[in-house]
């Protein structure tokens, strides 16, 4: 074991621009016995998963997380595998913009792989593997998001578990923190950590971070929430993270109308308002 | 924003590759092959290695691997099942006969061997001169220039493809004018160029 303690990654935080960041913490020694100290983002060299039935909010936040990154001087890869590059650049600059970061430094910082229109980056695994190598070798990369993972075996999910390892130990081997944003199939608890491909996902990486939304459609839910008739609550929470102690609670968040994600308070707190 | 909208070179060749060789190296090196020099299966090896690399890598179905390399899917499947431990036994002589696809069970073989030692994908290529001095990587090479052809190919296709390509110190081109044409598949090609061997 002792061979190991020069190559134990170091446990601190990748910023996501987002109060996520002070969900995750580590235990430290202080004067009053041990103390738990925010870790300031996901931990460094996580892969986490990021889940969700549509319109949770998972592409919202893999964006954020590449702005706030690239804004911060951090090069990052971001392959898109459902919304072209072109419409992906809109929503970083809209994001950018509505963050307050300075779009030249993102744009300048991330490098995008554009599987949505190219079959062989989609469907085989190994090519898309050599580019995402070439790319973080060539343009020194240290954050990846891959958006959809899902996306990458939609028909054959029987080969998911196999698809989903050879990304992680790739990512593993490669020293990236990194997000995949998986989609959910209709039969999954939206609450779950499933995805399309069962399981796979939430059991091979190092955590997932569930979002959800529930719409309030009945007098009991008006009065529980305090939200008007039809409205949408946003929900987020992590679920499980094997590299560092985190917040189990749910929370709620909003989205707001450029685009960006606002975690509020934590569920049992907003009901009480 | 740099956009990377094409994969870059795909490193499957080159795993191919070296599940070739390393089932070579499996059946005892090159100074065995020297005595078996005239096995009629290495284009088969070929193609097995291909198909193992394709099914484990790529993550292709039967029925694309069977289209990319011009085989049926049947074969395709009976390499990508082989029972690698009976053709273990049998390479070894342990048995008698093993009831399977040989070629299969060797390139599935050599394929474990290296992911397990973490080789796989390295740049360890066949050890070039004395592989051309037997004559034995000609298939691998074939079927990487071939790739993403269609089938049935005329002979200008071909010709463009292997223009350069020296096969056991001939010309690929002088072979290809002695072939019969179109070629249906990417294993009659290999077949028509061994007969001219």
């Amino acid at each position: 074991m002792a061979e190991l303690e020069g190559k134990a990654p170091k446990l601190f935080g990748i910023p996501t621009g987002t109060k996520l960041d002070e969900l995750f913490y580590k235990i430290e020694k202080g004067e009053q016995g041990y103390e738990r100290k925010p870790l300031g983002g996901i931990p460094y060299l996580a892969v986490m998963n990021i889940t969700g039935i549509p319109d949770t909010g998972k592409s919202i936040l893999a964006e954020q997380f590449a702005v706030a990154q690239a804004s911060a001087g951090y090069r990052v890869l971001y392959v898109t595998v459902e919304s072209p590059a072109n419409f992906l650049y809109t929503a970083l600059k809209q994001k950018s913009e509505a963050l307050g970061a300075d779009f030249a430094t993102v744009e300048k910082n991330i490098v995008v792989i554009d599987a949505s229109d190219n079959e062989e980056l989609r469907e085989n695994p190994r090519a898309l593997l050599d580019t995402m190598a070439y790319a973080i070798k060539e343009k020194k990369i240290t954050n990846v998001i891959i958006d959809s993972i899902t996306g990458l075996y939609e028909h054959k999910e029987v080969a998911a578990r196999q698809i989903v390892r050879q990304f992680f130990n790739f990512l593993k081997k490669w020293h990236q923190t990194a997000l995949l944003v998986s989609q959910k199939r209709s039969a999954q608890a939206s609450e779950s950590a499933e995805a399309a491909g069962g399981l796979a996902v939430a059991h091979i990486v190092d955590g997932t971070i569930v979002l959800d939304k529930k719409i309030i459609e009945t007098r009991w839910d008006v009065s529980l929430y305090h939200l008007p008739l039809g409205s949408v609550l946003r929900t987020l929470r992590i679920d499980g993270c094997r590299l560092a102690p985190h917040d189990s609670r749910t929370w709620v968040f909003d989205i707001s109308d450029l685009g960006v994600i606002d975690i509020i308070a934590p569920l049992e707190e907003y009901i009480k308002k | 924003m740099e956009v990377i909208s094409k994969p870059v070179a795909t490193s499957i060749d080159t795993m191919a590759e070296q599940v070739f060789a390393e089932s070579i190296s499996l059946l005892g090196g090159l100074k065995k092959l020297v005595e078996y020099r005239n096995l009629t299966w290495l284009p088969s090896l070929a193609e097995a290695a291909y198909v193992v690399v394709l099914r484990n890598e790529a993550m292709k179905s039967y029925a694309e691997i069977a289209r990319e390399l011009g085989i049926t899917e049947q074969t395709a499947r009976n390499i990508a099942t082989a029972d690698e431990e009976k053709v273990r036994a049998y390479l070894a002589q342990e048995v008698e006969s093993a009831d399977e696809h040989i070629a299969g069970g060797l390139a599935k073989l050599a394929y474990r061997k290296l992911k397990k030692e973490g080789r796989l994908g390295e740049e360890v290529r066949l050890a070039q001169r004395e592989a051309e001095v037997l004559g034995i990587d000609w298939a691998v090479h074939v079927l990487a220039r071939i790739k993403g052809l269609d089938f049935p190919v005329e002979k200008e296709q071909l010709i463009e493809r292997l223009r350069g390509l020296v096969i056991k110190d001939r010309k690929a081109e002088e072979i290809l004018e002695k072939l019969e044409y179109p070629v249906k598949t990417p294993a009659e090609l290999l077949h028509r160029i061994k007969e001219q061997l």
